[in-house]
């Protein structure tokens, strides 16, 4: 995939992530004593809440490594500091030469087939001459 | 009772029945649409050219003009997500009923970042077409290169064989 499309589904992860990163986090949170007018609320079982202290650790490092593997991809970028002009006015250099290239190819294969031609047709003289002279058994 | 899947072909082809013995019998295929048209009741324009981030309505964050460093901005207008996100976590935690504001700021963020991404594809476009024409350029002096030597080498047989005669 190109560098541009790469970077694009690089944001888009990132996006993916955020939000991911929240609806988890909100969704499985412990209940929390907001005022000690409010009752303390049930414990949750030990494993839970040990897998739960780690989500917040584990998400935050997978966000932080898409952002830097988006830096990598915009350092990748082979963005030559030219400008449209530059480029505009190296296509038209370019499809000069082409043209030059193109032409000095057509004359070639022309006197190429003229001498194919010119081969040819002394080819077809030899072997009549050939087929004239032999004698016949 | 038969039905037919498809609709048939639409009926200009019957006005092609002697185009082999005379081309200009038939008439000339239609030139190419210019400006916007109507296609299945969808209007279509013919000019592909990316609306500016005013015209949708959204704000740009990076500074406008002829020039913009796409590298710097892209970097930095990733450490801004970052930022905002950061932000949106700790405004979950104290004040959590103002978060509308934070998640419009990183919505923001995103439409300016993939703006960015897009005004870029001009740009490779052209580096595309570049690229092919060197190639091009290459393959046709290479052909150049080996016609030359077929023929040298042709010429080189010719003689040695008319040696080879004179020589009988």
């Amino acid at each position: 995939m190109d560098i541009i499309s790469q970077l694009q589904e690089q944001t888009n992860t990132i996006a993916a992530l955020a939000f991911n990163t929240f609806g988890t986090l909100q969704r499985d949170a412990p209940p929390v004593r907001l005022s000690p007018n409010y009752p303390e609320p049930p414990a949750v079982p030990t494993d839970d809440a040990t897998k739960f202290s780690e989500q917040p650790k584990l998400l935050s490092a997978s966000l932080v490594k898409a952002a830097k593997q988006f830096d990598a991809l915009v350092a990748a970028l082979p963005l030559s500091d030219g400008g449209e002009e530059a480029q505009l006015k190296r296509i038209a250099e370019l499809q000069a030469e082409n043209d030059a290239v193109g032409q000095e190819l057509q004359r070639q294969l022309e006197a190429a087939e003229n001498e194919l031609k010119q081969v040819q047709e002394l080819f077809s003289q030899a072997a009549d001459n050939c087929v004239n002279l032999k004698k016949p058994d | 009772m038969a039905t037919a899947t498809y609709p048939p072909p639409p009926p200009f082809y019957r006005l092609y029945k002697d185009y082999l013995e005379d081309p200009k019998s038939a008439p000339a295929p239609p030139p190419p649409i210019e400006g916007t048209y109507v296609c299945f009741g969808g209007n279509y324009t013919t000019d592909d050219v990316l609306p500016s981030l005013e015209e949708q309505g959204v704000r740009q964050l990076y500074p406008k003009g002829p020039n913009v460093d796409f590298k710097k901005e892209l970097r930095s207008l990733n450490r801004e997500l970052q930022l905002h996100i950061l932000e949106l976590a700790d405004v979950l935690v104290e004040r959590p009923s103002q978060y509308a504001r934070r998640v419009e700021d990183i919505s923001l963020i995103f439409k300016n970042l993939h703006h960015l991404l897009n005004s870029l594809r001009p740009h490779q476009a052209r580096a595309t077409l570049i690229h092919i024409l060197e190639l091009q350029i290459q393959s046709r002096k290479q052909a150049v290169e080996d016609i030359k030597r077929r023929r040298e080498e042709a010429k080189r047989i010719l003689k040695e064989s008319l040696g080879t005669l004179d020589g009988q």
